[in-house]
């Protein structure tokens, strides 16, 4: 017993020093950091959506099969900062209920322009699944018409969802994906989406129909896409919604942090997106399936994941943006914990680094998503162990902070599921 | 040193209040009163069902009975998702369910038209997509109109036969991990266990209790309940064989053994807890729509609402009374996301 109290005496001295030896880190500093990182996305994504707005113009003005390309490079692009928001979610109600204006998947893509004759038609669970808005004018939606002459921005916000199903994406990155790949007809061999530049040609040269239609719809959803992005990072700039609520009350916004990384990790990335396409080994359940770019979309939410928890995230202009960070939060109370998360987020970004690179190297995410494909199995498996691990650290790091007996509003998931089922 | 600075993170980790070894006979009572004659209870009946589907009779009566004993065992386990029945997916695999994109009807028609051989082989059938797979895709078989009629019946049968036997594998399986060592990690934290201490196995009980309530509430009264305007009565748990309702008081009587088990010591949580759930219980043995088809007219959607509500409130209850007791959080669970 001795030996244990002159062990424990040690041990509290020990931390006393090495949080001595640290600059004191605060919650205050830490949500600041957290909102500063959040402004950073948000304003990148913008940035990166008005390239490919002048890029869908470009197409449209003069479609080439150059244009299309550029116009696809440019919706790559848009995709790193923004996937690297994911993390914000499930902390942060504003950017929860808003992110499936232009986030939401998947998406019943017959809703939207035409579809290969194995797509089927209508469906129990939505009778709308193959409504094909370019080619039909005038809509019939549960019972009533629904003037759709002209495609703007309004036009697709009023049928997002439509019918009440989820399904029925009409807004955002994926429908804007569908739009510049089309279908990924490839099964489970290589290919993403090869819509032709034709699709957006005039006069005969028109393939598929409606040409001027589907470029009406593009440059709505891509315009519609700028201006939500723009609405969401003002919340995070100075003076805006989102930073005052996790800057307000500095322990309900480290429970955001928290909140948002284990929400993340554990149900929407390791389960929601990864395993349940293995295990159902298909290949429409993948993120981005259109443009075959899941690799890189699993690779950026979980980098998002760990740049927030350290709190430092590179610019899409290559800046950094930097501060007190949870890490050292964290350190400053129970080292181990801190040191425990960090390994494991390092540990899953080299396993969803190792996917990104096979599927680079011509492994793609749907070859590896097939029945017994024991290489594929193992690579996307390795992401989702990780995940998983990295989530039970999160939960102790809750613990270590001693945030698990708070009853704090908006901490969702950790004392109120129900928040973020919806 | 090692012992000593074990005991130490633990004697930090516990919150104030708690002596290190009061979950320990908690943990005890659950395993041994709750979880192994669980799953013990299933293996038996999954086995019934693997041997009356083998039979190949073509009267189904036989196999629907067995179907409904062993679905009704594994309903009752069925929130009890870490451990054993997380490894190799074998819970996602013997229950896939909500199917918002109708993967089990696509893929069984697919099994159908083509009369796979993959139906002679267990181990290539263990590495089917679990659309195809368990309890839910039994009862496409068994009971949908179309597909229980569709195909060749030997291969139809077979077909059931290989669901079923591939129920007791994986069932078997999981049972078999419980009591060959995955009960030993949760009574004894620390060591090679994924636990670390006391509180975390805990925590994970609790977050199964809360798990299994908001599944419940979520997504068995929730999905048929849609909205006021647009009610989804066909999206109710397995309505073709009329289980829908049986299976929230399935559930509900479970894990109320469960939150007993782990309210023992605090007789007023224990007691406000097990109030809430016999208000519930009382709820749904007296609601007479065993597939919530009432939810479309506004009468019988306020009971079934009703019936969500309390469902709401044990929950509401067990993270406010319970959890704090028990010094633990509910942490995040394979529900969150969207």
């Amino acid at each position: 017993m001795k030996t244990v109290l002159h062990a424990a005496s040690l041990l509290a001295l020990s931390v006393g020093m090495a949080s001595a030896a640290t600059n004191p880190v605060s919650k205050a500093d830490v949500v600041e950091n957290y909102a500063n990182i959040a402004a950073a996305k948000y304003e990148d994504s913008v940035v990166t959506a008005k390239r490919l707005q002048v890029a869908v113009n470009a197409l449209i003005a003069d479609p080439s099969a150059e244009a299309l390309t550029e116009a696809r490079q440019a919706w790559l692009a848009a995709r790193v900062p923004y996937q690297q928001t994911e993390v914000y979610r499930f902390g942060n109600s504003i950017v929860d209920d808003w992110e499936g204006k232009v986030n939401a998947w998947p998406l019943d893509e017959g809703l939207i322009d035409y579809v290969d004759a194995s797509y089927g038609g209508p469906t129990d669970e939505n009778p709308l699944a193959a409504l094909n808005i370019i080619a039909n004018s005038s809509l019939t939606i549960a019972g009533e018409t629904v003037d759709a002459s002209t495609i703007t921005p309004e036009l697709l916000e009023s049928l997002h969802e439509a019918d009440g199903v989820e399904a029925n994406v009409t807004t955002g990155y994926h429908a804007v994906e569908f739009l510049l790949w089309g279908q990924d007809t490839n099964g489970h061999a290589a290919g993403a989406g090869d819509r032709s530049w034709t699709d957006f040609a005039a006069g005969d040269a028109c393939t598929g129909g409606n040409c001027d239609r589907r470029a009406q719809y593009l440059q709505a959803a891509t315009d519609l896409l700028v201006t939500d992005l723009e609405w969401m990072a003002a919340q995070w700039a100075e003076g805006g919604e989102a930073r005052a609520s996790v800057t307000g009350d500095a322990d309900s916004g480290v429970i955001a942090i928290l909140t948002g990384m284990g929400s993340l990790s554990y149900g929407e990335q390791a389960g929601e997106r990864m395993r349940l396409g293995l295990m159902l080994n298909d290949p429409e359940e993948e993120h981005d399936c259109f443009s075959d770019n899941t690799h890189n979309s699993h690779y950026y939410d979980g980098l998002g994941i760990q740049n927030v928890y350290l709190g430092e995230y590179i610019r899409v202009d290559g800046s950094l943006v930097s501060g007190a960070s949870l890490s050292s939060l964290v350190a400053a109370t129970d080292a181990a914990v801190d040191a425990e998360l960090t390994g494991k987020l390092s540990t899953t970004m080299q396993a969803l680094g190792r996917i990104k690179t096979a599927a680079e190297a011509g492994f793609a995410y749907d070859q590896m998503l097939e029945r017994g494909n024991v290489g594929g199995e193992a690579l996307i498996m390795g992401g989702v162990n990780g995940l998983v691990d990295q989530t039970k650290s999160i939960e102790r790091a809750v613990s270590a902070l001693g945030l698990d007996t708070l009853e704090v509003e908006g901490s969702d998931s950790l004392d109120n599921p129900d928040a973020v089922f919806h | 040193m090692r012992e000593c600075l074990k005991l130490i993170a633990l004697l930090i980790l516990l919150p104030i209040g708690l002596v290190a070894g009061e979950h320990d006979a908690r943990i005890r009572a659950v395993l041994d009163h709750h979880i192994l004659p669980g799953f013990q209870h299933l293996s038996e009946e999954a086995e019934d069902l693997s041997n009356s589907a083998a039979q190949c009779s073509t009267d189904k009566e036989g196999v629907k009975a067995a179907y409904h004993d062993a679905f009704d065992a594994w309903i009752q386990v069925s929130h009890l998702r870490f451990g054993p029945s997380e490894t190799g997916d074998r819970a996602f695999a013997l229950a896939y369910w909500p199917d918002s994109k109708g993967f089990t009807p696509k893929t069984l028609t697919s099994l159908l038209n083509s009369a796979d051989p993959i139906v002679q082989d267990p181990e290539a059938f263990s590495t089917l997509s679990i659309a195809g797979r368990g309890f839910y895709a039994l009862e496409f078989l068994l009971y949908d109109e179309r597909l229980s009629m569709l195909g060749d019946p030997a291969y139809r049968c077979a077909l059931i036969a290989a669901i079923a036997g591939d129920i007791d594998a994986n069932v078997a399986a999981i049972r078999n991990d419980w009591e060959t060592g995955y009960a030993a990690s949760l009574s004894q934290p620390g060591g090679d266990s994924p636990y670390r201490s006391e509180a975390e196995a805990a925590q994970e009980l609790f977050k199964a209790l809360l798990t299994g309530l908001e599944f419940t509430a979520e997504t068995r009264l929730g999905r048929p309940l849609g909205t006021f305007d647009r009610p989804r009565p066909r999206r109710a748990e397995v309505w073709r064989s009329e289980r829908s309702l049986s299976h929230v008081r399935l559930s509900l009587a479970s894990l109320r053994d469960l939150a007993a088990l782990l309210a023992e010591g605090y007789p007023s949580t224990a007691e406000t807890l097990d109030r809430a759930f016999a208000k519930a219980i009382d709820r749904a043995d007296t609601l007479d729509d065993p597939i919530f088809a009432g939810v479309v007219d506004p009468k019988g959607r306020i009971k079934v609402e009703a019936l969500q509500q309390q469902v709401n409130n044990i929950r509401a209850l067990a993270e406010s009374d319970l959890g704090p007791r028990l010094g633990v959080a509910a942490g995040f669970n394979s529900l969150d996301g969207d």
